[in-house]
Formats: C-alpha cells, structure tokens, sequence
C-alpha cells in the first residue's frame, strides 16, 4: 500500500472536468485507488465518478490518495502530479 | 377522420406522425430464484451496452452540431461504466436475489439522492444525469429504442402528450413539420415554442396519443385547429392549395416587419423582441424590434451540462446587447420553477409549484445562483442599454431585498477593480396581482415594469395554465384582465415611469388594440408575431382604441370582450392599408 497527501488548488474543485480526467487516469492501473477527505475515515473508491462526485473535493481541502497492488506507487505519483496540475 | 384542438401556432402541413412519448420504466418488484441470477445479470449487461452504444452514436452525432450536448452524453457514458454502480448492482442481484433492473433502479436512485443533497448547486445537477442514465438503461432493459426530438432523421410530425422545455429546447427544428398534443394552450411552453420557430401546432387535442400511430399520414391544419387522420385524395389535394395559400399570406405578412409602428394618428408604439436562445438564427431579428421587452435567461441554464460560470453568462449577456446596438434588452433575472425544471436543480417536488418556489423566490433561496447572474449581468452592462427585470415580485420588500442584493454585488465588482454600469435600470415583472394592486407604491420604488400576461392571468383567474382541465377558466380576455392591466399602466404612467408587456397577449392582434387603449406603449412579444403586429398597430386611432379599452373593461364575460375585439379587428381589416417603410 502507497499513500500520499494532495491538495485540491483549482477553483472548480475535483468535480466536473478535472474529476473525469482524474477517473480515467485511475482507471489504467491494476492497483485499487482511493481517495479520502484528509482527517475523515470514509474511503472511496477513485475510479468511480460518482463516488468522487460524493466525495465533491473542493478548492483548498485535503485528501489521502492511496492505491494498493502491483503498480501502487506509479498510480499515486502520476495521479497525484495529475491534481497539482488541474491548479495550472 | 378528423381531430380538433387549439391552434396556436399558424400554418397548414402534411406529414407523418411520430409519436413522442418519454418512456416510463417499471421495475419487477418480485424476488428472483438462485437459478435466475445469471440470466438476469446477462440481460444487466446487455442493457448497459445497447445504452452504451445508443450514447456512443448519438454523441458522434452531435460532436460537432452541438458540442454541448455531446459532452452531457459523455459525461452519462462514464456513469454507465462506474465500478461502484455495477458492483453494488452484481451484488444486491447475487446476494439479495433481486432482479437487475429492480437493483440497479435502486443504487442509481441512492446516488442521486445523495448527489442531490449536495451544498454544491453543481453536484446536485448531476442527480439529475444519474437519472437520466438510470432510465436509459431501464429502456434498454425493456428493448424499447430512444426517441429523441433533437435527432431525426426524417421530416415529422410530433405527436404528444405535452413537450417539456428540455424536450423543446433540443429540438431539431428542419425535421418537426408539425405539433399535436394533447394538453397546452395558447400559452403553455409548446405554444410559446412553436410559434418562435413558426412550427404549426395544434395543442389540446384529447385523444391525439389513442388516434394516432407512428407512421400515419395527416394533415395539421393549423389554420383551422383541424387534424384531417389519413387523408384521401381530394384533402390532400386541398390542403396543398391551402398550405400554399397560407404560405403566401405569411410572406405577405412579412413586408410589415420592417415599418415603423406608429398608428394612424401619429403615437409611436415600441415593439420588442422576446428572445431567449442567444443564437444567430433569433438575433438576426433584432433588425427590425426597437429592442428585447424580455430576455428569458432560463433558457442559457436548462439548455446547459452545468450551471454556466459568471464569464460564461457575461459572454452570452453581452453578445445579446450587442445584438441590439444599444436598443434596450430587458433581462429577467433567472425565472426556474413552477415546473418540471426544478429537477435539474435538485430541488424537492412542491405540491403547487406555481405558487412554491420559483422566479425571485428561488433566486434568494439560492443566492450563489442568483449573485453569479447578477454580476454578470452587471459586467455586459458597459455593452449596450440592459435593463435588470426581476420576476415573480409579490411584495415591497422583495423589490428592497433585490435592490440591496444588486448594490451588493457590485461593490463585489469594485472590489474586483471590475467595470460595470452605475445607471442600470433595474425593475420588476408584474405577474402576481399583489404587485398589480399597489402599482402606484411600487412605481415609486422601480426604474421600470413588465407585465407578464401569462402568469397574471393565471394567478388573477386561479386557473393553472398547463392544465388543461380548468383551460376554460384561463381567460385572457377575463375583463378583470384588462381592468387589472390598466390600473398598472396608470400608475405607472402617474410615476412617469416606463411600463410594458411581455406575455403573449402583447403579440395577440386581437388583444393589441385593447392593450394600447389601456395605455401601454410598449408590447415585446416572439419574432414570429412582430409583422402581424406592427400591421395591427399601423391601422389604429389613440381615440378609438381609448374607447374600445374602456368597453371592455365593462363587458361581463371573456367572450363578450372577444366579440368586441374580433369585431374591432374586423372594421379595421376592412380599410386594408399596404406596408411602407
């Protein structure tokens, strides 16, 4: 299991756009992917958008991305440069 | 065999029916055995890829017609393919034996619960796409096939029970030939539309939906409010002689679009332009009308994926004023309830949506909503003449709470550094008879009004104008109607402040000669009725028309006033008269 700590910058938050981009981007690993509010125990499933819907990051929160299998690590690097870059 | 209804929209065609009919889905309620799971699974995923399919098509189809649209559809392919949806879905089949569609009805409808009780204006729209996939995939379930006004292939003429305004909004307006539905009259949504898009429609036809089959030929006489079921020789015959008959007549009327609207005796009449649509094929109109008496911005929101940003409504705002170089454009602030819209924006069912929330109500229910259009609104300012129009206005604070909410939002703009019109005119609609009563306080407080005849009538006769059970009782030509309209245009008059009409009365030819004896100068009303009423305008005297206001506000009933103007109207089609620029 790989974890690491993101912060939603872009105004619209992880919703529309960006959380379609983010859910397909899931999609290409093997690994299962999750995202939970930073400081909430409820994880979810990231690469369904209709949990990150749910979850409706917003501009300015936290979250905890984790993914868990073989392609652990890569999936939460790329996934995490991937939200820095919604910011751009 | 012939059908009767209303005619509401002119013009005589013959055509084929195409009957549309939103599918409504009935999920099994029974329990399946251990041995019908995976057949029912089998026919889960075959819905889901005839949906899918059905999605994928559609969406190449309208990638580059409607970029919009396409991006709803693949926003609904990606909610069709969720993970979470299709396991919870295996797994309430699997474990708690209940037939697929059963369970997939259900976790789509507990995703759109909880997506539609979001903070997020945005988020809670998406139930409504949830909803939409939900009953795609159920009409898959059930092998129907989608039927879609927005995409035909042919030439048709629809057949309904009533058209909603998503319906209308999509329409694929070189393939409806015609409208037949069962509910409407001359004011509800399918009137309005058709006769902006100069589609013949007859409405108020009871049995249209057990007459009529897809595929049957018939003519819609809208002339006459006749529709003539598999018509033999000599009727078609007929009714091509008339249809080009009536063709000429239009284009005859069409040479009154340009001339200036001043009656006989000199008195200048302003003739606007209701638009709603911002697209090329509405504002090259703007030509001919002295400027827009009411621009529906609810059409920019329904006709949307998402609710549009504040740079997205500023852009649209100001292509509008542009549209009418500095002619006067009279916004109404969004205008969202009294029906089914309220789906899209999460909101619950009322048990009498046009007396619940709606109009300005909403707008302060929902501020975020409200302040991005206002802003908006307040930034297209600088490019022409806009006006700010505030509808479903039933007390004096409201008018305060509005005018407090604009001031607001600017200082917000001077914050931003951002350029707006310090003199914008803000005013209201006049629709609920409070508002119609004390006209003269509200004159005081208002730069300006516009009475919105459709909904006035409705609240003053107590008669719902999508219900065609009390149809009889929505009297426009009510006498209390005219009497109500000329206490506002007095009071306003008195305040030497401007008052208009935007409803459907202000594009009626018979009801125009009233209106202006009522002392309304000011009539906007659908592109399609400006000639027709410009031609009206033309033949009449301020003497006569005075007197014939003060006639009908003392006849007892609705069709002794419409004796009275169709006579009116008749000695005045007597002395003719040609169009002169």
């Amino acid at each position: 299991m790989y974890s690491k700590k993101i912060s939603v910058k872009n105004p619209t938050g992880l919703h529309a756009r960006p959380a379609s981009d983010f859910v397909a981007a899931a999609a290409e690993y093997k690994s299962s992917v999750t995202l939970k509010r930073a400081g909430e125990d409820d994880e979810y499933n990231a690469k369904s958008i209709v949990m990150l819907l749910a979850l409706g990051l917003e501009q300015g929160e936290e979250a905890i991305l984790t993914a868990e299998g073989d392609d652990e690590t890569e999936a939460v690097e790329v996934l995490a440069s991937l939200v820095e870059r919604f910011a751009e | 065999m012939k059908l009767f209804g209303n005619p509401v929209s002119r013009g005589i065609v013959i055509g084929e029916v195409m009957r549309y009919e939103p599918f409504k889905a009935v999920p099994s309620s029974s329990r399946i055995g251990e041995a019908e799971v995976d057949a029912s699974l089998e026919l889960y995923d075959k819905a889901i890829g005839m949906a899918m399919a059905e999605l994928e098509e559609t969406r190449s189809g309208l990638a580059e017609r409607a970029p919009d649209k396409a991006k709803i559809l693949a926003a609904h392919a990606e909610m069709l393919s969720d993970p979470v949806i299709n396991d919870e879905v295996r797994r309430a089949v699997r474990s708690d034996l209940i037939p697929a569609d059963a369970a997939l009805a259900m976790v789509f409808d507990k995703y759109s619960d909880l997506l539609g009780k979001s903070k997020n204006a945005a988020m809670r729209e998406r139930a409504s796409d949830l909803q939409d996939v939900k009953n795609r995939i159920l009409r898959c379930w059930a092998g129907r096939r989608e039927k879609n006004l927005s995409l035909l292939d042919r030439p048709v003429i629809v057949v309904c029970g009533d058209l909603y305004p998503s319906d209308t909004v999509s329409l694929d307006r070189n393939n409806v030939l015609g409208i037949i539905a069962r509910t409407g009259g001359s004011t509800s949504h399918t009137a309005i539309i058709a006769r902006g898009y100069e589609i013949p429609a007859v409405l108020g036809v009871p049995d249209c939906m057990e007459r009529l089959n897809d595929g049957d030929i018939v003519v819609l006489d809208a002339e006459n409010g006749e529709v003539v079921i598999a018509p033999d020789d000599e009727e078609r015959a007929a009714c091509e002689v008339r249809a080009s008959q009536v063709v000429t007549e239009l284009r005859e009327m069409e040479q009154w679009r340009c001339v200036k609207p001043v009656t006989r005796d000199g008195r200048r009449i302003w003739v606007g332009m209701n638009i709603a649509d911002i697209n090329d094929e509405e504002l090259e109109h703007a030509a001919y009308s002295d400027g827009s008496g009411l621009f529906r911005t609810e059409f920019v929101h329904i006709c949307r994926a998402g609710m549009p940003s504040e740079d997205e409504q500023y852009r649209i705002y100001r292509r509008a004023l542009e549209a009418f170089g500095g002619k006067p454009v009279l916004m109404r602030t969004v205008d969202i309830g009294g029906d089914k819209q309220m789906e899209r924006f999460g909101l619950p069912k009322e048990d009498n949506p046009f007396l619940g929330l709606r109009g300005l109500r909403l707008c302060f229910a929902q501020p975020e909503l409200f302040a991005a259009q206002i802003r908006a609104a307040l930034r297209a300012s600088v490019h022409g003449d806009l006006r700010i129009m505030l509808p479903m206005v039933g007390s004096m604070e409201e008018i305060e709470r509005a005018g407090a909410f604009i001031t607001e939002q600017g200082a917000l703009l001077d914050a931003r550094g951002m350029d707006w019109n310090r003199e914008v005119e803000i005013g209201i609609m006049i629709e609920i008879p409070s508002m119609a009563l004390i006209a003269d306080m509200a004159a005081r407080k208002v730069d300006f009004a516009s009475i919105g005849t459709n909904d006035l009538c409705q609240y003053l006769n107590a008669a719902d104008r999508l219900n065609s059970a009390v149809e009889s009782c929505y009297q426009e030509y009510h006498p209390a109607m005219f009497r109500i309209i000329g206490n506002v245009a007095r009071a306003f008059a008195a305040a030497g402040k401007s008052v208009s009409i935007c409803g459907e009365m202000a594009g009626d030819p018979l009801a125009i000669p009233a209106l202006i004896g009522l002392g309304i100068e000011k009539l906007s009303m659908n592109a399609a009725s400006i000639a027709q009423a410009k031609r009206v305008i033309c033949g009449l005297d301020m003497s006569a028309v005075s007197e014939l206001a003060r006639e009908v506000q003392n006849l007892e009933t609705a069709s002794e006033v419409r004796e009275l103007l169709q006579s009116f109207a008749a000695s005045r089609a007597k002395r003719g008269g040609k169009a002169q620029a």
